[in-house]
């Protein structure tokens, strides 16, 4: 093939635009996490900093959440940049920022807005039952089975499995109520 | 699958754009991606003035978000889609994941505490290790039913907050509410540490604290 005939490449499209297959994002995702374990020693994680929002949330209307005997007087010592929870705090707000800058970057940012009531019923519900599930299982499905797995731990395979079923239940109710 | 079909809906009614129209929306939208990433910047700069790992985790949570958005990775997906579709491709890569983090992970575990990882009890081992019990069972399940209802697990959930889904926006204020709500039977449930006298509080965090 000659020089002419080769058609163009759109570096933005290869580099911004194009989707990445599933093995990419799997593979970079490991390493990513490792490199995460690696630098600050503690494994990625999600929800954990979750509760000390909601408490720091209910401080700020006026509620006294850090007196209750469940935080301990914990809550004044959590700090978005350091502290036990200052990890997983930051790498949400990297996560929320690194996608929108990757929506952005591919130019396909669009607001979807919430269309049927069914959808907000369906946002509580299943935002409800995750927290409550993610504290109750001591992890969500990051800290519980994306960082338990790899470290050998018996309740990361424990979580997987039922997470699993509870994702077929999951399933059977979307297919009836939420769709 | 609601996200589909709506998607599906409204590229029907939306109304034809020029191709300059076009070629504006996607220059503004590619400049304020990289406004974004200055954004992305200034908060590293600024975890960096009261954490001295701060921008590196920063830089390391974004760069999770951009693998998770542009491989639309979902875990919830992957364990959804078997049952409700019979995909398996997601599951799939989940499993690769797992499995080269599995390695990694010993590789820095054999690193820390050598080969024959005789320091086993005493160096922190890499990843999270924490007790197995009922209380394992019923979270999973609760958040299994509750990841694939609102359509996204926690890194999902904020990944879409990121694209701009709405409904993930209601998801998450709604998974921090269940979270406090959470903290309150978990110290029961679990039994983290060893048995404590019973004077010892109960905290949430890791069962019992002194």
């Amino acid at each position: 093939m000659s020089e002419e005939n080769k058609p163009k490449v759109d570096y933005w499209e290869w580099l911004f635009k194009r989707e990445w297959s599933y093995t990419t994002g799997a593979v970079l995702l490991a390493v990513l996490a490792t490199v995460l374990v690696v630098v600050t020693g503690i494994a990625w994680g999600v929800t954990g900093p979750f509760a000390y929002w909601g408490g720091k949330a209910l401080t700020l209307i006026g509620i006294d959440a850090n007196s209750w005997e469940i935080f301990h007087g914990s809550l004044d010592k959590y700090g978005f940049f350091d502290g036990k929870y200052s990890v997983p705090s930051m790498t949400n707000l990297g996560i929320v920022l690194g996608a929108l800058m990757s929506v952005l970057l591919a130019a396909s940012f669009r607001i979807k807005k919430i269309k049927s009531g069914r959808q907000v019923a369906a946002a509580i519900l299943g935002g409800l039952l995750m927290g409550i599930g993610a504290r109750v299982a001591m992890g969500c499905n990051i800290g519980a089975f994306f960082s338990a797995i790899p470290a050998f731990s018996l309740h990361g395979w424990v979580f997987m499995v039922f997470i699993a079923i509870g994702a077929f239940i999951g399933s059977l109710m979307l297919k009836k109520w939420f769709m | 699958m609601a996200e589909i079909s709506s998607g599906i809906k409204r590229r029907s009614r939306r109304v034809r754009e020029t191709p300059e129209q076009r070629k504006r929306k996607k220059i503004i939208q590619i400049s304020t991606g990289v406004g974004v990433f200055a954004l992305i910047c200034v908060i590293a700069y600024l975890a960096q003035q009261s954490n001295p790992k701060g921008a590196f985790i920063v830089m390391i949570g974004a760069a999770l978000g951009y693998v998770l958005q542009r491989s639309r990775f979902c875990f919830t997906a992957a364990l959804r889609d078997p049952a409700l579709t019979g995909g398996t491709n997601l599951t799939k890569a989940v499993i690769v994941s797992l499995a080269v983090a599995s390695f990694l992970f010993m590789a820095v575990n054999m690193a820390n505490m050598g080969l024959s990882l005789e320091n086993f009890e005493q160096v922190k081992a890499a990843g999270k290790i924490k007790p197995v019990g009922f209380h394992t069972v019923l979270g999973a399940l609760l958040f299994g039913i509750g990841a694939v209802i609102s359509g996204g697990c926690a890194s999902g959930t904020l990944m879409r907050m990121g694209e701009g889904f709405q409904q993930q926006w209601l998801t998450f204020v709604f998974f921090i509410i269940g979270s406090v709500v959470g903290i309150f039977p978990s110290p029961r449930l679990s039994p983290a540490k060893p048995r404590q006298p019973s004077s010892c509080q109960r905290h949430w965090e890791d069962g019992c604290r002194q």
